[in-house]
């Protein structure tokens, strides 16, 4: 084959990996543009996007001191945990009784989960206010974890349903033929398969709740979330150190989860070097990674 | 024989889930409904439930241009996402191998760092004196006064880009499952990727195509944030509108009112795809199938 | 198969029997409160006292020297009480719809003052939503006041605003493109389509092009107002004006996207384009000021009525002024600052200065004209 011709079909081998790997990168550009203006120099320490002044560190090196930023990011990370938590967990439980079981009131179940996405978030936000104040809710944390699971729950049933769909119940009426209980057979069986759904539906719902404003702002008394001390400083210049801490929320994310991986290869390889007893190896399961 | 305790277990699965949807969702909308139906405005003395249905044509009239122009920002941004999630759904769930769960999370970080810092982060790239715009003019690709910024564009751009993880994940969820086996087969069988991809990759996954639609379109719709960021004068959508009825003019019947509407006109587009994907692909009725 | 459908049926029947009392019984509760009455019966009057527990403040961002050494800090050791100082009025609007509902029920969700503007303040009273100030709880306030500050048309004698800060509204061009811009008219050139903005507070933007043609907004009709919007939604529609802002043409300056753009003076401090400057129209600038004001159920209005005196204290002023750069309402603030800030026309108008300016108000029919505006915006 000539070098052209080589080119090409290599180019046509790797299409997917290659488009796959600018698509990413799209996704990041917006992230390395703020990582880069992390560092650098403005004379009065806010945010302008532009290199004119140098380059510094010294926004990384005091990365914490400004306590409401501090503050304001904590709390949304524990807002967002505690949402992602209650409503990856609802979310699921509904997904499987919708996808899987018949009721009446099944079409109407559907449609209520669907509404929600629809309202647009300021409808949402007043509304859930006035009906907090209506019925003396005191506005804070707890009023902010309630809007956010609400509106996460309809996120979380879309998407692990899409898993849901079509899936193969062989497996568990295997499971069930060789002697499972029912309960047994979801731990063992179900929950695995649908895992990445499951961790697809909360990724996206912790991005929906650390990422949110309107509804937020309505309903959050005098409590601060990141989005909303942003939105707050952005009025005035926004200290460079907002960038800083949300490139480096973004390195700990990521770093967290390649950790994770690392952990995972030890494991297995500490696992091929010892020998099985027999026949206690898991057999693959198929379409599933461990058969790839 | 199936107990009657097992026969509840769909009620208790869904019990959760309704209870918050319907006190949390349900309850506020029904004081959003009644809303819609007051007349008054907070200088004259306040609201008062007068059943004023004329509320709801009149909210719509001279908003007709704006949900024209939603509809068209939020389908555009659904096909591009489409266009560029399914790719990278597919390329993640299969050729990623131990790097999936870490590739998913490089498509969700982003999140992290705030709508506001990533839009200020995406004007400065767009800027009318950035380079990349210059490229993009010297490629003819910018509307007519040469810039990105401040045009349909540049909001259609923000829809995508912030929607993104909306499609792709739900994507990636039910492509996960894909059997390649079956692929591979269809490839033998049809001796041409293509045609494979069309007659079995597709329609397997066809509602992870569906879910991502829906949870792009359907946010994407009453989105405001990116037409007042990145829009200029000409780009407002309808949840602008909204925003403006309930926060600058506090017309808070027209609001709820308008409101009532676009959701209604939401859910109308959503059932006609629906019925076009088809509902198994949506609803996924099993018992039905094995009954 | 079958008499397990049946039985199915029969659970489901249960569930939907439970789902329609529920949302019965909510709807009765619902229907039983309404929408509640506009807060009627009198205004109470803040009440003084010793100035000690805590204090929760509502202010917009950047309006305060923060720090260890800041205004916050110096009042919690002088007086011993705990103060919380929230930035979150960031838009009079935005403000004012997530505490409506509150204030609706006399309640002021925690906060014992508000900075808002002018005419926020205004609306606030009128719907209620405030408390009075007995101008003989604050007398380090009414002794130092700038004069013309003392008798604003909107609260005649300062019974429920105390002004925090002042600004004036006009007009930021870039010197290096668009250095012959001197009014608003200009603004409409097309010469420079596409490359202005206007402010999206109808109080800011209407009464300048109003100054433009003549027309004094403090006499204006509602006609006079539609007017000077249609000539805006025509520019608008053209494309002449590129986008309507909130303080993010601050960012447009910077980038180089526009050449002017109607903003505020003391927006200096975040825009760094060394060819930007505020200009003071031909026709004047609009004046506005930001108040504290004390909202009805606030907690412990002592304390707010001691943070209102203390912040009156020249010297305080004076730390304020050299940090956020906008006008003290505070009389000999001007001495206690550094020399080149004092000599700052923006920070210290001269009363020539400011000849042409009008104070901020409301058009007279205030939904008919915020409709027609809000139609230009989202045009």
């Amino acid at each position: 084959m000539s070098a052209p011709a080589r080119a090409w079909a290599w180019l046509r081998r790797n299409a997917l990996p290659i488009y796959a790997g600018l698509a990413v990168a799209y996704m990041l550009i917006p992230i390395a543009v703020i990582a880069i203006f992390s560092f650098g120099a403005t004379p009065k320490g806010k945010l302008t996007f532009a290199l004119d002044n140098g380059f510094t560190t010294e926004y990384w090196r005091t990365m914490f001191s400004i306590p409401e930023l501090n503050d304001a990011l904590f709390t949304s990370i524990r807002l967002a945990f505690f949402s992602t938590l209650i409503s990856t967990a609802i979310g699921t439980a509904m997904a499987i009784a919708l996808v899987r079981h018949r009721f009446h009131g099944k079409r109407l179940a559907n449609l209520l989960i669907v509404i929600p996405m629809a309202t647009p978030e300021v409808v949402i936000g007043a509304s859930l206010l006035s009906m907090f104040i209506y019925y003396s809710f005191t506005l804070g944390f707890s009023t902010l974890l309630i809007a956010h699971v609400m509106f996460s729950i309809s996120f979380v049933v879309v998407v692990v349903r899409s898993r849901l769909i079509g899936f193969d119940r062989n497996l568990e009426e295997a499971a069930a033929d060789l002697g499972a209980s029912p309960l047994t057979t979801f731990r063992t069986v179900t929950l695995p398969l649908l895992a990445p759904g499951v961790v697809a539906a909360a990724l996206l719902a912790f991005a929906l709740s650390i990422d949110d404003f309107v509804i937020s702002n309505f309903n959050s008394g005098t409590t601060v979330t990141f989005p909303l001390y942003v939105y707050g400083v952005s009025l005035r210049g926004i200290p460079v150190q907002v960038n800083a801490l949300a490139t480096l929320l973004f390195l700990v994310a990521v770093i967290a989860v390649a950790l994770v991986l690392i952990q995972q290869r030890r494991a297995e390889r500490m696992a091929a070097v010892q020998p099985e007893p027999e026949g206690t190896a898991p057999i693959p399961l198929p379409g599933t990674a461990a058969a790839q | 024989m199936t107990s009657w305790r097992q026969r509840l277990v769909p009620y208790w699965l869904l019990g959760p889930g309704l209870l918050w949807l319907i006190f949390f969702f349900v309850v506020p909308m029904y004081f959003m409904g009644e809303l819609a139906l007051y007349s008054g405005s907070l200088t004259t003395g306040g609201f008062e439930l007068t059943w004023a249905w004329s509320n709801f044509p009149d909210a719509l009239s001279g908003h007709g241009e704006q949900i024209w122009r939603s509809f068209f920002y939020a389908g555009t941004a659904t096909i591009l996402a489409l266009l560029i999630g399914y790719p990278l759904a597919y390329a993640i769930a299969f050729r990623a191998g131990r790097f999936k769960t870490l590739m998913l999370f490089a498509v969700v970080a982003p999140f992290f760092t705030t709508y506001l810092i990533r839009t200020i982060a995406w004007k400065t790239i767009l800027s009318d004196d950035s380079p990349v715009v210059s490229v993009l003019q010297t490629l003819s690709l910018t509307p007519g006064d040469g810039r990105v910024l401040a045009t349909s564009g540049a909001v259609i751009a923000g829809l995508t880009y912030n929607f993104l993880p909306f499609m792709i994940l739900p994507l990636y969820a039910n492509l996960e499952r894909l059997d390649l086996r079956l692929v591979e087969a269809a490839k033998d069988l049809y001796s041409s990727s293509r045609v494979a991809f069309l007659k079995v990759t597709l329609p397997l996954t066809m509602p992870g195509i569906v879910a991502g639609v829906l949870l792009t379109f359907i946010p994407a719709f009453g989105d405001y944030i990116n037409a007042q960021l990145l829009g200029g004068t000409g780009q407002a959508m309808i949840g602008n509108v909204i925003q403006s009825l309930y926060l600058n003019q506090r017309d808070y019947p027209e609001a709820a009112a308008l409101s009532f509407l676009m959701m209604a006109l939401i859910l109308a587009i959503v059932l006609v795809y629906i019925r076009f994907a088809g509902t198994e692909a949506f609803m996924g009725d099993e018992d039905e199938e094995r009954a | 198969m079958v008499s397990r459908d049946r039985q199915q049926r029969g659970a489901v029947s249960v569930l939907a029997v439970m789902v329609a009392m529920v949302a019965l019984v909510l709807g009765l509760a619902a229907c039983g409160g309404g929408g509640g009455g506009a807060n009627d019966g009198e205004t109470t009057t803040a009440e003084a006292g010793p100035v000690k527990g805590e204090l929760t403040i509502s202010n917009w961002p950047g309006y305060i020297d923060p720090g260890k050494s800041g205004t916050v800090a110096e009042f919690e050791d002088k007086t011993g009480v705990k103060v919380q100082y929230i930035e979150d009025v960031n838009d009079n609007n935005s403000f004012f719809g997530k505490l409506q509902p509150q204030l609706e029920g006399g309640e002021s969700g925690g906060r014992s003052i508000f900075v808002v503007t002018d005419w926020m303040a205004q609306q606030m009273h009128e719907l209620g939503y405030l408390q009075e100030i007995n101008a003989d709880d604050l007398p380090t306030v009414f002794e130092n006041m700038v004069s013309n500050l003392r008798d604003p048309s909107f609260d005649p004698g300062r019974k429920y605003s105390i002004p925090w800060q002042s600004g004036m509204t006009g007009i930021w061009i870039d010197k290096s493109k668009a250095p012959e811009i001197k009014s608003v008219n200009d603004l409409f050139d097309p010469k420079y389509k596409g490359k202005v903005t206007f402010l999206e507070e109808m109080r800011d933007s209407v009464p300048l092009v109003m100054k433009a043609e003549g027309v004094d907004p403090t006499e204006a009709t509602d006609a006079d107002w539609e007017k000077a919007i249609e000539k805006v939604k025509g520019a608008a529609d053209s494309g002449q004006i590129r986008s309507f802002t909130g303080n993010n043409y601050t960012e447009d300056l910077t980038a180089g996207n526009i050449v002017a753009a109607i903003g505020w003076s003391g927006d200096a401090s975040i825009i760094e384009n060394p060819n930007a400057e505020w200009i003071m129209p031909t026709e004047g600038c609009v004046l506005w000021s930001d108040n504290m004001v004390i909202p009805v159920g606030a907690p412990n209005t002592a304390a707010a009525l001691g943070w209102m005196e203390f912040v009156y204290e020249p010297k305080v002023a004076a730390d304020l002024t050299e940090y956020i750069t906008y006008i003290s309402p505070v009389e000999g603030v001007k001495d206690l600052v550094a020399p080149e800030l004092a000599k700052d026309p923006l920070v210290f108008p001269s009363p020539k200065f400011q000849e042409n300016c009008s104070t901020q108000v409301s058009p007279p029919d205030v939904d008919k004209v915020s409709e027609a505006w809000a139609n230009t915006l989202t045009g």
